[in-house]
């Protein structure tokens, strides 16, 4: 027992040594980020910001809507300086609360083409990601495709997967439909490509590939960095996938292929705007565009920077041309369309 | 006597209230929201989601309880009945799913079985006409049964345990035979032991939101979170929370209700039960049952973990798992330590006060465990930044620049949800430890005027040390696998094996999960071994190989 008890008090004293030292920044200047980016190659690029400008970067990571409610829960009293996500929509959804700062930057004006950024500088897209359409060779050709749109018709029954109507990337494409062709035709088309699933949506981007190349489906709606992240997977299987299928960038003909960013923006209640307006500009330089597009296979917006050589043999690409707010305001209408055709 | 007990332990009504207000407020804060006016996105949950997402959850607890009970039971009553080949080690083996998190199950059973998978890769090199989907409802519940079945094979082996030989002797005397003296003697007294298993077993599904996501299986856990960030509305998430609290009340109201005035205390104190060897092919075909349970819930799982960390270990094997190792370690410790003296104190309080603040209070404390965890991380983060908001005047006469969130960006608000969550596991094992030796002891001790400190420590802790030690165990398992908690409530730059689990999964880098997953998993497995080998030292009979 008592061997017992002096174990347990072993713990207790250290456990309270770690949660004392930990809010308890150096003298020094920092930041806290509130980050939903959490690869090991984004750590790099925070530890090289330090190198450079002495400023300590603090990271919570999660979840984008859990850290957005953390914001809104903390209000003026934040310790966050700067909100980095995925999904422009849920970046939209964060100045709507009224959580982001509008921030002028030479630089990032500079650095990020306007529709990439809000147009009132509450948030700045860092990466792209294209959402496409991946297909078996064997069992499509290639000039059977041609759009978003053309997977609802009836000689693609039973051969397309995508993941659930819960996964943020689908609900986002659906907003952009909504704003391209109006909620109706929007909705029609949903209902077609409900129709036209191969199997009850479950699983990753992954696992669609996966589903693909092992013939439950031929084509596959899924996100661009996937296919490259899985040609650099520790499981050799998984790269014979990526390798076995090909890439489509649909709608170049018409409206353009959905493409999504992750962003970052300087929070309301920054307690060092400046700091993280150098941090945002940090990321969006020459540099930090080249480690984005070269370690995690996802599309600089930086135009000075070359993609990954992987996505240069696909080609350039026409993307769809809204303002990538929309996918914010559109998006509580989009899951509900979504519900209404049951996509589940 | 009893009213010298009243006054005597009026320290423990005292932490109880006050641990009971603690944890009363931030439920309240938040179930308020419920009567705020319907949004949108509410009406359209309630008219065309809600009627699925009941049916399926409906469905989902309904399989999982009926095959985990019966899974529990017929193991249980295996490893106490009989005697057959490598019984003492299946005793505690059975135990070990509760070491694997259902979520890493999960992703390691759809990996396994998909395209790239050792099972697929096999079924297709054999040319097999079919292949394995588990992204469903039956392989939700595959899952669940298989992860969570230990909860109801621990309590009903201890029941089991405590079952005296008498009654399924007087049943042979009387001409039964042994088929029906199991299933009208001996079954029917285990009833209180598998429902309080089963009932675990329920709770821990609606919690989960790991499994059902990935394989999209649309229960309340779904629902909660798919309002909350596909249709960006907290309150019809808290709304849904609510109806899932009515229908945990309702399960658990028909049990009461189907149990009636029964009771299934008994004092005979004679013999135990004598285990039978099992004869002819019985003897392989039951155990090889127990084994491939064995194997389903852990050894396959953890081999293909171990043959992915042949994989990745290059990458994820690294200084930092030292660091995420000593934060897991002290969080659950710590969280563990807190709960079990807190649910001390209300079983010291319930045992020695009659009245009806006390069964509120009881049933309020332990209602943590019903409410999801996303639900209890936005309550308790509201709670907190309260608190630090009240408190400000005081921080500024430490250091009149201090920041006003302090106790809401430590790890003291983590605790403190943690605390609120597995209250009731640690109030439950208490309380049936102390349930065992009744108040006779302690009512001596007061009678000889010992202190309340000093009868606790010394006379009621010795007497329920089992139940305390596997209070503990339990709580710090749960502790150490959770997610939703860990990774709303955590301060800056904190990680723990889980959250660094959840952090490759979520980038579907599923390989790399491995290594903390393995380093999990050791550490409760040893845990468990821990607690099912310290016979020497008196522990319990519910829990120990036998």
């Amino acid at each position: 027992m008592k061997k017992f008890a002096l174990t347990m008090l072993l713990a207790l004293v250290v456990f309270s040594a770690s949660a004392c030292t930990l809010g308890v920044d150096s003298d020094g200047e920092s930041i806290t980020i509130y980050s939903e980016r959490h690869y090991d190659t984004d750590q790099i690029l925070f530890d090289r910001f330090e190198d450079q400008t002495g400023i300590t970067v603090n990271v919570i990571d999660g979840d984008a809507d859990p850290l957005i409610n953390r914001l809104e829960n903390e209000g003026e009293d934040t310790s966050a300086d700067v909100l980095l996500i995925a999904d422009a929509g849920r970046l939209h959804r964060a100045k709507d609360k009224n959580l982001l700062q509008s921030v002028e930057s030479e630089t990032l004006s500079n650095n990020i083409p306007s529709n990439y950024r809000d147009s009132d500088n509450y948030w700045f897209g860092l990466t792209k990601r294209a959402r496409v359409l991946v297909y078996h060779p064997d069992r499509v050709d290639e000039s059977a495709l041609s759009t978003y749109e053309s997977l609802s018709n009836p000689e693609f029954e039973g051969r397309v997967v995508t993941r659930t109507s819960a996964n943020i990337y689908n609900q986002s494409l659906m907003a952009s439909f909504i704003e391209i062709m109006g909620q109706d035709d929007a909705k029609a088309w949903a209902e077609g490509l409900v129709n036209n699933f191969a199997r009850q949506p479950a699983g990753n981007d992954r696992d669609q590939a996966k589903y693909v190349v092992e013939g439950n489906a031929d084509i596959a709606i899924m996100n661009t960095y996937y296919i490259g992240r899985m040609m650099n997977s520790s499981d050799t299987f998984e790269q014979e996938v990526a390798d076995t299928v090909e890439v489509f960038f649909p709608n170049q003909e018409t409206t353009g292929t959905h493409v999504n960013v992750s962003a970052a923006g300087v929070t309301r209640y920054s307690p060092n705007p400046e700091a993280a307006t150098q941090f945002i500009e940090f990321l969006s330089n020459e540099e930090s565009q080249s480690s984005f597009a070269n370690a995690n296979y996802e599309y600089p917006v930086n135009e000075h920077v070359e993609p990954h050589d992987l996505l240069k043999s696909w080609g350039d690409f026409k993307a769809q041309d809204i303002n990538l707010s929309v996918l914010g305001e559109n998006s509580q209408r989009a899951a509900i369309i979504m519900d209404e055709v049951d996509w589940r | 006597m009893l009213r010298a007990l009243k006054q005597r332990t009026s320290v423990f009504s005292v932490i109880s209230i006050l641990a009971a207000l603690l944890i009363v407020i931030p439920m309240l804060n938040i179930l308020l929201e419920i009567f705020t006016p319907a949004s949108a996105a509410w009406i359209h949950i309630r008219e065309n989601l809600l009627r699925g997402y009941i049916i399926n959850t409906v469905v989902l607890i309904a399989l999982v309880a009926i095959f985990s009970a019966l899974v529990g039971l017929f193991s249980a009553v295996m490893v106490t009945r009989y005697e057959f080949k490598g019984r003492q080690l299946l005793s505690w083996f059975l135990i070990l799913p509760l070491a694997l998190p259902s979520y890493i199950a999960a992703y390691i059973y759809a990996d396994m079985v998909s395209y790239t998978g050792t099972v697929g890769r096999l079924l297709r090199s054999i040319n097999a006409p079919f292949s394995i989907d588990v992204m469903n409802m039956g392989g939700a519940v595959f899952i669940f049964v298989v992860t969570l079945y230990p909860y109801v094979y621990m309590l009903t082996r201890a029941a089991l345990s405590r079952q005296s030989a008498s009654f399924s002797e007087n049943a042979r005397i009387l001409g039964a035979s042994p088929f029906r003296t199991l299933f009208t003697v001996i079954i029917p007294l285990l009833r209180p032991a598998v429902v309080a298993g089963t009932l675990l077993v329920v709770l821990e599904t609606l919690n989960d939101y790991g499994v059902v996501a990935y394989f999209n299986v649309r229960v309340f856990s779904f629902a909660i979170f798919d309002a909350w960030f596909r249709l960006g509305d907290t309150v019809a998430a808290i709304r849904l929370s609510g109806v899932l609290m009515l229908l945990v009340f309702v399960v658990i109201f028909i049990e009461r209700i189907i149990r009636g005035k029964r009771r299934y205390a008994s004092n005979v104190k004679t013999k135990p039960l004598e285990r039978k060897p099992l004869t002819g092919a019985k003897r392989f075909i039951l155990p090889g049952l127990l084994w491939s349970l064995m194997a389903l819930g852990f050894f396959i799982p953890v081999m293909q973990l171990i043959y992915y960390a042949t994989m990745t270990y290059q990458t994820t094997l690294n200084l930092e798992l030292v660091y995420l190792v000593v934060n897991s370690l002290t969080l659950a410790i710590t969280a563990t330590l807190l709960t079990v003296f807190i649910a001390l104190m209300l079983a010291n309080y319930n045992r020695t006060h009659q009245s009806q603040l006390k069964h509120g209070l009881l049933k309020i404390t332990n209602l943590g465990y019903a409410i999801p965890g996303a639900v209890i991380a936005i309550a308790v983060m509201v709670f907190f930044i309260d608190i630090d908001h009240a408190l400000y005047p005081l921080y500024q006469l430490f250091d009149a620049n201090a920041p006003r969130l302090i106790l809401s960006s430590s790890l003291i608000m983590l605790t403190f949800a943690f605390v609120l969550r597995f209250m009731a596991i640690g109030y439950n094992s208490i309380e049936s430890a102390y349930d065992k030796i009744g108040t006779t002891y302690t009512e001596a001790a007061y009678s000889l005027n010992a202190s309340k400190w000093k009868t606790l420590w010394t006379v009621d802790l010795p007497l329920i040390k089992q139940g305390l030690v596997s209070a503990m165990i339990i709580v710090f398992i749960d502790v150490f696998k959770e997610l939703p908690l860990t990774l709303i409530l955590r301060p800056t730059n904190y990680d723990t094996l889980a959250s660094q689990v959840y952090r490759y999964a979520r980038e579907e880098m599923l390989q790399e999960i491995a290594v903390p997953s393995l380093i999990m998993v050791i550490i409760s497995s040893i845990l468990i071994y821990l607690l099912t080998h310290s016979r020497k030292k008196g522990v319990p009979a519910n829990v120990r190989p036998n």
